[in-house]
């Protein structure tokens, strides 16, 4: 039973990566199609708020995956090892792209072209990934023993075809949603004609499956038909509100509805496959890990996850609404490094005073390094925790006395500020 | 089984992967804390300066946690991709444990940095200082459980082996294992270290520079990084201490291949070796005399420091890594303590901010964490070899169905990439410091509105 809400609990975590995810990335590949360096720029500050948390749930669904059902884990990894290590590069380039745009200040054509680029690798790559896992991999006893190109099927191409689609429409759908003007306009007249070939897509998609997967899909079983076709049904009425939404206020509502038939979607798949984890033949029960462990992990998980839910619901919150450019300072000018502030004044001391107190210093260091590093400790034990607290203490009472006497010469003080 | 060639290459993979991700996080755990304390403190002042210094870090925090957390992604699928049999035999242990750090620390950190970074005039000032918090706290989270998940490795308890796979018997046992108590202070205590001379280094390099706008912000962000630093310098050489003694207790062999010693007739403190891995011997050997007996605890002298030849050969750690990697990072401690000593003195001396020459030293010393940290962990993880969970499950039977061109290509993408990514890094640091903070205006009443220009 307990491998049940494991499975769950990775569904979930893949689920609202591809819900949360899927429009960033989506954004992310509609950047390139936008010649506005505005608008570009506008695009990336519109994810950067939010796309570590939205990339948060592939890293909590690989780690359930691991935690719980390791077989799976260890099966998939291995067996999709190109797709997926190029998805981790394209990761990397896409934060990279994506942060150093941003802190950039203003619109770098290298940084956004890189973002958009790696937002479509990305999406590929995932595509190939799932293609591949539905398509089955060579397997024995939970570890993977096929060749490097077992991923690489008609099926897994087109996947990845079909979910660079669904991205699209689901970035389409958030543009609706969070912008203004020209951007919006374009978003609204998109959303259409990707929906339509998202459609086209999950209608080939899912017929292909049926020849693409090699286990045998038991729709006689009367309960996972009725899950099946509610979820069908649940998906098509969300795209038909979908198509209604698009280019019409409310500007949330194709946002929504592409959410909800995403969620269907995926809905579906998994109760035509269940219990089937990796086809063609490694089950839930076969890939888990032990009871104890499970328990451990759903309790730990779910104790959190409401807490996880509420911050990030107000996160949402708080860039809820169309998305302004926040008030940018001016770029600072670049103060010289010339020494503006005067050179520094020499001591006034003889030279051998300084030498020897240096010396003296030294010498007071060295021993100083030797008892805090416990090199006596064998000899005087009480030396360790003693003479450690005591130089920590001695520390301590400097930096607030040094402090102190900082703040009272002005030294904190920004200039011209004359304090009273 | 797999062949030695995608298991040496997997391994150099790992660990290339690991030390640059490592770097993120040396930086970002104590940034994070400072980015908290500074915008608490202006909400509680409203003195601008803390605005200011909060803004400035943030600019530089803010890239270093993207990249830390993409580097981070690698990993949570490197363990299955290069190591599924790994994988599949401790995902019940070491997977429920990372899967913990990624539901209360990842999250945690992730949910609230989007309001950290963006949030300045859309939410009240004290929901940005708790959102630094709950960042800050999301960091320190992240550390407890990594080094939970790591020391179960280097030191497993509380579980029975069933099915090829490690069934856990005691969660506590697992979480806190004796080695935790020991390694989870020493690296919390290293990150908030590195990051401090990253700090201290930066705030220096404008006192040097005697840039006049900067002054006050790199006089206060000093005195900051080096009050931490006098505080902490010795807590963390006695921890150190103790750790490599509990380590050295519980794997002798790496002990022997950090201390550079083949037979076990020497006395002297090892400073530099050239050994022969094949023949079990030191081309060269250059130590100071007795000082391997007293650090033994032994100060007649007599003491002999234990040699590699003790362990079998094929449970030998590589001698060079476990070696160099401990003197990189006590040689850079000692350096560490003898800065933030020099900087306790010349604070009672009331020159912390106007000594040109320690100043210029401190620039030198920015990276000084990051390298003490890598070199800790080279040390740590080299120095366990050939075992990956020690004593139980070795390295070579843990890696994953590959072949050689994937293995091969995927390392050297990471190379490239993670070069590339460095050098930009680096750039950002660079170019950043060198705009400098921007001015702020004093709002306050009774104060005259001024910038800092």
């Amino acid at each position: 039973m307990s491998e049940y809400l494991t499975y769950a609990l990775v569904l979930l975590s893949l689920g609202a990566y591809v819900v949360l995810d899927g429009y960033d990335l989506g954004v992310g590949i509609l950047s390139l199609l936008d010649r506005g360096e505005r608008r570009r720029r506008e695009y990336t500050e519109l994810i950067a708020t939010a796309w570590d948390a939205n990339e948060s749930w592939i890293i909590l669904g690989g780690v359930a995956l691991w935690a719980g059902l390791p077989g799976a884990y260890a099966t998939v990894l291995p067996g999709v090892y190109p797709p997926l290590i190029a998805m981790l590069f394209a990761v990397i380039l896409r934060g990279m792209g994506l942060e150093f745009q941003s802190a950039s200040g203003t619109y770098r054509r290298g940084w956004g072209l890189l973002f958009g680029l790696a937002s479509l690798a990305v999406t590929l790559c995932q595509g190939l990934v799932i293609g591949a896992v539905l398509s089955g991999l060579p397997q024995r006893g939970g570890h993977f023993t096929g060749d490097a190109l077992a991923w690489l099927t008609p099926y897994s191409v087109l996947c990845a075809l079909g979910l660079v689609c669904l991205y699209l429409l689901a970035g389409a759908a958030w543009l609706q949603d969070k912008t203004e003007g020209t951007a919006h306009e374009w978003a609204g007249r998109l959303g259409r004609p990707l929906l339509g070939a998202t459609v086209v897509a999950a209608l080939v998609l899912g017929f292909g499956l049926e020849a693409a997967d090699p286990q045998y899909f038991h729709f006689e079983q009367p309960l996972r038909a009725t899950l099946f076709g509610l979820a069908v049904a649940a998906a098509v009425v969300c795209s038909a509100v979908a198509w209604y939404g698009f280019g019409r206020r409310p500007d949330w509502r194709p946002f929504a509805a592409v959410l909800g038939a995403e969620a269907a979607g995926l809905l579906a798949l998994v109760a035509a496959t269940a219990p089937v984890v990796v086809p063609p033949s490694l089950t839930l029960h076969e890939a888990s890990s032990p009871p104890g462990s499970q328990v451990f992990l759903v309790v730990g998980v779910g104790l959190c996850m409401p807490f996880v839910l509420a911050y990030n619901i107000y996160a949402w919150w708080v860039f809820r609404g169309k998305f302004r450019e926040a008030g940018r300072r001016s770029p600072t000018t670049t103060a010289p490094d010339d020494g503006s502030a005067g050179p520094f004044v020499p001591p006034t001391e003889p030279r051998v005073v300084v030498i020897v107190r240096r010396t003296l210093l030294t010498l007071l260091g060295i021993l100083l390094a030797a008892v805090s590093q416990d090199i006596f400790g064998g000899e005087s034990a009480w030396v360790d925790p003693l003479g450690v607290a005591l130089l920590s203490g001695t520390a301590l009472i400097a930096w607030i006395l040094g402090d102190r006497r900082a703040q009272r010469l002005g030294e904190y003080d920004l200039p011209g500020g004359e304090r009273p | 089984m797999a062949s030695s060639s995608v298991v040496e290459l997997s391994r150099w993979q790992f660990a290339i992967t690991a030390i640059f991700h490592m770097t993120f996080p040396a930086l970002t755990v104590g940034l994070s804390l400072l980015l908290a304390v500074a915008y608490t403190v202006y909400v509680r002042t409203g003195n601008p300066l803390y605005l200011q210094i909060f803004r400035f870090w943030k600019k530089i925090f803010a890239v270093g946690f993207g990249l830390g957390v993409v580097a981070g992604t690698v990993m949570t699928f490197e363990f299955g991709l290069n190591w599924g049999i790994y994988a599949h035999a401790v995902g019940p242990v070491i997977g429920v444990t990372i899967g913990m750090e990624v539901i209360t620390a990842f999250f945690l950190e992730a949910g609230f940095i989007g309001i950290m970074l963006y949030g300045d005039g859309r939410v009240k000032p004290r929901t940005m200082a708790l959102a630094s918090w709950m960042v800050a706290a999301g960091t320190l989270l992240s550390t407890t459980w990594i080094l939970s998940a790591n020391s179960w490795m280097q030191d497993p308890a509380g579980y029975t082996e069933a099915d090829g796979q490690f069934h856990v018997t005691d969660w506590w046992q697992v979480l806190l294992n004796p080695a935790f108590g020991y390694r989870f202070p020493h690296m919390l205590l290293a990150v908030l270290i590195s990051a401090s001379w990253f700090v201290g280094g930066i705030s220096a390099w404008y006192l040097v520079k005697r840039r006049a706008s900067a002054l006050p912000f790199a006089r206060r962000t000093l005195s900051m990084a080096l009050g931490v630093l006098a505080i902490l310098m010795p807590v963390q050489l006695y921890v150190g201490d103790a750790t490599a003694i509990f380590m050295g207790g519980r794997q002798p062999a790496k002990l022997q291949a950090f201390e550079g010693n083949w037979t076990t007739d020497n006395n002297d403190y090892n400073l530099v070796v050239i050994p022969d891995t094949d023949q079990g011997k030191n081309d060269l050997r250059v130590g100071i005399p007795y000082l391997g007996a007293a650090i033994g605890h032994d100060l007649t002298g007599e003491a002999k420091v234990p040699g590699l030849l003790r362990t079998p050969p094929d449970e030998r750690p590589n001698m060079w890594s476990a070696f160099y990697g401990f003197r990189a990072m006590y040689f850079t401690a000692l350096a560490m303590f003898a800065a933030a000593f020099a900087g306790l003195v010349l604070r009672l001396r009331g020159r912390l901010f106007t000594s040109p020459r320690f100043l210029r030293w401190l620039v030198w010393m920015t990276p000084a964490g990051v390298i003490a940290i890598t070199g800790g962990w080279i040390t740590a993880e080299a120095g366990r070899q050939p075992w990956v969970v020690y004593g139980k499950l070795r390295t070579a039977d843990a890696v994953s169905h590959l072949n050689l061109t994937e293995a091969a290509l995927s390392l050297t993408g990471f190379v490239l990439l993670y070069a590339t990514l460095l050098t930009l890094w680096i750039r950002y640091i660079v170019r950043t410091v060198k705009a400098g903070p921007e001015p702020v205006v004093d709002l306050r009443p009774g104060r005259p509105e001024v910038s800092g220009v």
